[in-house]
């Protein structure tokens, strides 16, 4: 049993989720056609606003990384305002420049230590481990406290992760979720059908912002230490592959290829100095065998029917208004008897 | 003083201008962002050196071997990462993974061959001053300067005036018209990554030697500014990027130069933040084709 659970290991499920929670906050904007690059950007507000909130003010650890996501999504209104006008490799690259602007400002700063970094800043599971003690968990089932510590970290994250995946489910088919789609298909269309498209990518520009906040809160807390390198334009790259690689038109999509990009440097660690050009190939592989990820919406749907989950029948909105337009003519007939 | 750094702006800005028509081609033809021009400008830069301190040729013929490699890598890069893609109906999101792909594997390879420690030209070849009485000028800054002007000047008329570069303009406005005209959009294409990579290799020497640093992540850094330019002048457009080069050049310097030298790699980002608000199809870009993915 500790063999399998090693802090190692726990620590790279930890990341991984992590890198779940990050890779759907691509998602939600990707879901609006939009492709930002300033998940690292807001990550890194997050996870500074978070870490100097617990080692400056003390605050405790949740609320302090729920201000750390207030913050990022803050701040995404005011770069919104003016790049959420910009239309696709425009507002990458403006996005992509906000992360570098936020960079090199707390790299200048002096409140965040500059290019040494905040260290010391307290570990989610080092608090589980103290309340381990305080409630004699310790040796339950054989697990000492500090795996116990680690492994309610991840039960936490988990259920972080689980909110923020169910939440994308759920608004996928909500009249915001329409929205979303139709203005990935066609802005121009959705535009012309009554929705408000800035309104739209705004809502999904900050909300993918707060994601990227909690969850550079939670990697500061978990890691312990953060500095500006962290965030660099390695990161966006790193962060921006999970949704592509997995399947960027489905959630699921973020989750899987977060989790194989997570593993597999791990697991080609035997490999040493050829892992990055085998990493780089399979990128160009990937790409070219499966452009649009490993999972599309077909796969999941023949996955979907496979497992037995029956899919809500999709009522036409013009058989809904036909339906109603007889029920109106009907009691309006019935009326006039 | 004001002039000094106008003459360090100017050639630091042509530099960039190099690097981002490179970019600024493949955009036009291929509407993707080519992420792996960093990697073959360092690989370019590489070449360069090696051809200087190995084989003691003459600076003019290291950069036009480091060109040659470049068009050879940019067919390959083409050949391996883009046409692929071409086949199919791919959302824009595919070339520019697959295009970072490359990128991480030119540069670990890199990485693994010549390893992270940073290798300088030659002191001999660095030369010496040139003093104007109001500026001071670099043998290294005047090879950069003038090898970037004429570099942009030859590729001016090759897009003007010859056949291949009309070619090239006809698939860019639209492949699919261009085709039916007799056009073979798949040579186009090639050729078109070629030239860019060819450019981008030549910047990797210049940039080589006028920061007399060469290292295997050279490409990150740089690749990023040609980025920036790209946004600057106006996606896909040649102009553009050639006046945004020397604009971000300016006034990077002169950030430096007076106060926020710690800021400097904000500069670029910052300038087009701000010029987005104004124009968001960027300096020379068409508002039709701008900004379409």
């Amino acid at each position: 049993m500790s063999e399998i659970l090693n802090p190692y290991y726990l620590q790279i499920v930890m990341f991984f989720i992590i890198n779940a929670i990050m890779g759907i906050s691509i998602f939600f904007t990707l879901s609006t056609g939009q492709l930002t690059l300033g998940a690292a950007g807001f990550m890194s507000v997050g996870a500074y606003v978070g870490a100097l909130l617990t080692l400056k003010a003390e605050l405790p650890i949740p609320i302090a990384i729920f201000i750390g996501g207030i913050v990022a999504a803050l701040v995404a209104v005011v770069i919104g305002l003016p790049t959420t006008r910009l239309k696709g490799l425009y507002l990458a690259i403006a996005t992509l420049g906000f992360g570098e602007v936020v960079r090199v400002i707390f790299l200048n700063l002096e409140v965040t230590n500059g290019a040494l970094g905040l260290s010391g800043i307290p570990a989610i599971a080092q608090e589980l481990t103290n309340y381990v003690y305080e409630f004699d968990m310790d040796g339950l089932l054989d697990i000492d406290a500090l795996t116990w510590g680690n492994l309610l970290t991840i039960i936490i994250l988990l259920v972080i992760l689980a909110l923020v995946i169910l939440f994308c489910l759920r608004i996928h088919n909500s009249r915001v979720g329409r929205a979303f789609q139709a203005i990935k298909a066609d802005d121009h269309a959705a535009e012309l059908m009554g929705i408000n498209v800035v309104y739209y990518k705004m809502l999904a520009f900050v909300i993918g912002a707060f994601i990227a906040g909690i969850g550079g809160g939670l990697y500061a807390h978990i890691t312990n230490f953060i500095n500006p390198t962290d965030f660099s334009y390695h990161k966006v790259v790193q962060i921006l592959l999970f949704p592509v690689f997995g399947g960027s038109n489905v959630v699921w999509g973020s989750v899987l290829g977060s989790f194989i990009l997570t593993l597999l440097p791990e697991v080609l660690r035997f490999l040493a100095d050829y892992r990055d050009i085998i990493y780089g190939a399979l990128l160009v592989i990937l790409m070219a065998v499966r452009p649009d990820g490993i999972l599309t919406e077909d796969l999941m749907d023949k996955i979907y029917r496979k497992l037995g989950v029956k899919k809500k029948a999709y009522i036409p909105e013009t058989q809904v208004l036909t339906e109603r337009f007889e029920a109106y003519k009907a009691q309006s007939k019935s009326g006039q008897e | 003083m004001f002039l000094q750094q106008l003459v360090n702006g100017l050639t630091l800005g042509s530099l960039y201008a190099v690097l981002a028509i490179g970019l600024t081609l493949v955009f036009g033809v291929l509407n993707i962002i080519n992420m792996a021009h960093g990697g073959i400008f360092m690989i370019g830069a590489f070449v360069g050196l090696f051809m200087v301190t190995v084989f003691e040729v003459n600076i003019f013929v290291a950069i036009l071997v480091a060109m040659v490699v470049g068009a050879i890598l940019g067919y390959l890069l083409e050949f391996v990462a883009l046409r692929p893609l071409r086949k199919k109906n791919v959302s824009h999101l595919a070339p520019l993974i697959s295009t970072i792909g490359v990128s991480i594997f030119i540069e670990s390879v890199a990485l693994l061959v010549w390893g992270p420690q940073t290798r300088s030209f030659p002191p001999d070849f660095i030369g010496g001053l040139i003093d104007f009485g109001m500026f001071k000028i670099s043998m290294v800054q005047i090879i950069g300067l003038g090898v970037s002007i004429v570099l942009m000047l030859i590729l001016n008329v090759l897009i003007k005036k010859t056949k291949i570069g009309k070619a090239i303009r006809a698939v860019s406005l639209s492949t699919e018209t261009a085709s039916l005209l007799g056009i073979n959009p798949t040579l186009v294409i090639s050729v078109t990554v070629m030239l860019a990579s060819a450019l981008g290799s030549a910047a990797g020497v210049l940039v080589g030697l006028s920061f007399d640093a060469v290292e295997p992540m050279m490409g990150v850094v740089i690749g990023f500014k040609g980025l920036a330019v790209l946004i600057l002048g106006g996606l896909g457009n040649i102009t553009g990027a050639m006046v945004g080069g020397f604009i971000l050049g300016v006034s990077e310097v002169f950030s430096v130069a007076y106060g926020a030298s710690s800021y400097r790699d904000a500069v670029a980002f910052g300038l087009i933040i701000l010029l987005l608000f104004w124009r968001p199809q960027g300096l020379f870009g068409s508002k039709d084709k701008g900004g379409r993915p």
